[in-house]
């Protein structure tokens, strides 16, 4: 049973501030994901809670518990690195047992828990094997093996899957996300794919310069976006958002291109839709009608991309549709499915 | 023939006259390099055991009776070199225990703490080895004679740790540096002190530089002739210190000379081929991506 509960915390880095004022609480038994781009400071703030850093103010608290001068060694969490971090001078069994050797635990003792996470993870047979012998997959999964040898009261994962190629990354998101639910301890994860962050989380705490943008479960991330970063950012093709001019006749486009629809307020916004909420139709009764600049075959369906100015926006087809570059087409909107942003804040429009 | 010019080259590939030439010119330039380097050693290695009309004798450079006379000898008086060999272990492995422990901790905290004048204290320590040795001899010389410690080995081991550790820190420093900072957070994470985080997580995986250090301290030591001239009298005598020894009224012995000089070098040769199997593959690959 571990809460989280980070207060205020803020760290910087000599003059550079990476994480600003960050509260947050994370629930017994949560996977929670920190989500964003490359120096966002979602590693940092998960460096943070393991006692890695130290916040340059705040405090982190498991359970109530201030831990800010409880070293790393003594926080009775577990981790897995973005490299993996594996001894290179022990077996695979080393690995995985040192946790284990370092409390003291029997030798007898230790040869058990060690296959039992083994078998967990499916290195039986890898034991006796160095990290060197090992393909990327298997040395990941030694590192998780390691990481549950023992019942931590935390788990945090810092990019594990980003060096895994494709292919492996599906099966191995599947396997942590089965074992989490499984071991049935507080998770933080971090990453910068947002399709981990979907599978993966409980809640997802998308981060931007060092600031929590939104925090929630997934669907509300990605039904509801707070802002037009988390709206751009979570999403695969990525939220369109253009930049538009809302006036009482329409909306004005870049480039002069009217779109026939009706903003919440007058004023420079940003129309976001999901590509898969938009469909190309007839042209006469179009929201907007633009030429063709792309179109894609994505196998399960296609794409075409029209460009709006100086933004490319992007449509979702029917797998059969076939289209040429320069055609003419008309882009219906979904009226129920539309979002709205302040053009200068990235703020959302509620209606 | 043509497979030994060009390895790489595909099959059927004929090297012209030219090439063939450069390739000859070529071999020929590495054998007298490597000649030069080895045959003084070699001519060193035969006259240890030939007798001294041998040793002078053209016609017996290469084919004469060898006899082991010589480095029996050596072992009398008053020569006594086993008293010396004695000497130079216990000086030179005297000097590596104490300077390897020194030197990992310093390597350590050079390259993986933060304390204020590091870069400073660090160009020091490096910078203490352009001191020639001629210049600190005295001063070495005045201040054990005063704390009465004159030929005493371990005034020896004193001084050869003054001049090994500087280079020592410098070379496992570098092998420190490259462990992967995320071994050790692992071990950490895991629940290790950092007693145990130096010594069972990055000394292992540190272990060919330190080794490396190791042995170069070794020969340093074993070797070094001023500092073993200016302090031993009697007792403290080093096998570079015994081969002088050799250089009597009569002429210089060469025989016996050179019989010293298989024993000085023996031990070298030794560790070296102990050695190698550490450095055969990488250690830290695999340990992260």
């Amino acid at each position: 049973m571990t809460i989280i509960s980070l207060s205020h915390i803020d760290k910087s880095f000599g003059p550079v501030r990476i994480v600003k004022d960050l509260n947050l609480t994370i629930e017994d038994q949560e996977f929670l994901v920190f989500l964003g781009p490359s120096g966002c400071g979602k590693t940092t703030t998960m460096r943070m809670v393991a006692g890695l850093e130290h916040p340059t103010m705040g405090d982190v608290a498991f359970d109530g518990q201030r831990m800010n001068e409880v070293p790393t060694q003594r926080r009775d969490v577990a981790m897995v690195f973005q490299n993996y971090g594996l001894y290179p001078h022990m077996s695979v069994a080393q690995n995985i047992a040192y946790p284990l050797k370092l409390r003291g635990i029997a030798l007898g003792e230790r040869d058990k828990l060690v296959a039992k996470a083994a078998d967990r993870v499916e290195l039986g047979p890898f034991l006796k094997r160095m990290p060197r012998e090992l393909s990327g997959g298997q040395r990941q999964r030694v590192a998780l093996a390691r990481s549950i040898v023992r019942t931590p009261r935390v788990f945090l994962m810092d990019e594990p899957l980003s060096n895994l190629d494709a292919k492996l990354r599906v099966v191995a998101r599947a396997q942590i996300k089965h074992l989490a639910e499984d071991l049935k301890v507080t998770t933080i994860y971090v990453t910068h794919d947002q399709v981990e962050a979907m599978t993966l989380a409980h809640r997802v705490a998308v981060m931007q310069d060092g600031v929590i943008r939104q925090l929630g479960a997934p669907e509300d991330i990605y039904n509801d976006p707070a802002d037009s970063f988390v709206a751009g950012f979570i999403g695969s093709p990525a939220m369109n958002l253009l930049p538009v001019q809302a006036q009482v006749s329409g909306l004005l486009a870049e480039g002069g291109l009217q779109i026939r629809l009706n903003a919440p307020r007058p004023g420079a916004l940003l129309l976001g839709a999901r590509a898969e909420d938009m469909r190309l139709g007839s042209l006469d009764d179009a929201h907007l009608q633009a030429d063709v600049f792309t179109f894609e075959m994505l196998g399960e369906s296609t794409m075409a991309t029209v460009m709006v100015g100086q933004t490319l926006i992007a449509v979702k087809a029917p797998k059969d549709l076939r289209l040429r570059s320069g055609a003419r087409i008309g882009i219906h909107f979904d009226p129920q499915r539309l979002y709205w942003f302040d053009a200068a804040s990235g703020a959302r429009i509620r209606d | 023939m043509t497979a030994g010019f060009h390895p790489d080259a595909a099959p059927g590939y004929t090297p012209s006259a030219t090439e063939r030439s450069v390739h000859w010119v070529r071999q020929l330039a590495v054998i007298v390099l490597i000649s030069a380097i080895l045959l003084p050693i070699a001519w060193i290695f035969l006259t240890a055991f030939k007798t001294p009309r041998d040793v002078y004798s053209i016609s017996s450079a290469l084919w004469f009776t060898p006899t082991l006379e010589n480095l029996q000898t050596v072992f009398r008086e008053p020569w006594n070199l086993g008293n010396k060999i004695f000497n130079s272990f216990a000086v030179a492995g005297g000097t590596v225990l104490l300077a390897m422990p020194m030197a990992t901790m310093a390597a350590y905290a050079f390259s993986r703490f933060d304390f204020r004048f590091k870069q400073s204290i660090f160009l020091v320590v490096i910078a203490s080895q352009f001191i020639p040795a001629a210049v600190v001899v005295l001063p070495y010389f005045l201040m054990f004679k005063e704390a009465g410690m004159l030929d005493t080995r371990t005034a020896l081991v004193l001084v050869n740790l003054s001049i090994v550790l500087p280079y020592a820190v410098w070379m496992i420093k570098g092998f420190i540096d490259a462990v992967p900072m995320e071994i050790e957070e692992s071990a950490v994470v895991d629940g290790a002190s950092r007693a145990r985080v130096i010594w069972e997580i990055v000394v292992p995986t540190a272990l060919p530089g330190i080794i490396t250090a190791a042995v170069f301290s070794f020969t340093l030591t074993w070797n070094e002739f001023l500092f073993a001239l200016i302090i031993g009298k009697q007792h403290a005598l080093t096998l570079p210190i015994g081969l002088i020894g050799f250089r009597t009224e009569r002429g210089d012995l060469w025989e016996l000379m050179a019989a010293g000089g298989v024993l000085i070098t023996a031990p070298m040769f030794l560790i070296s081929l102990l050695v190698q199997k550490q450095f055969v593959g990488s250690l830290t690959a695999g340990s992260v991506r």
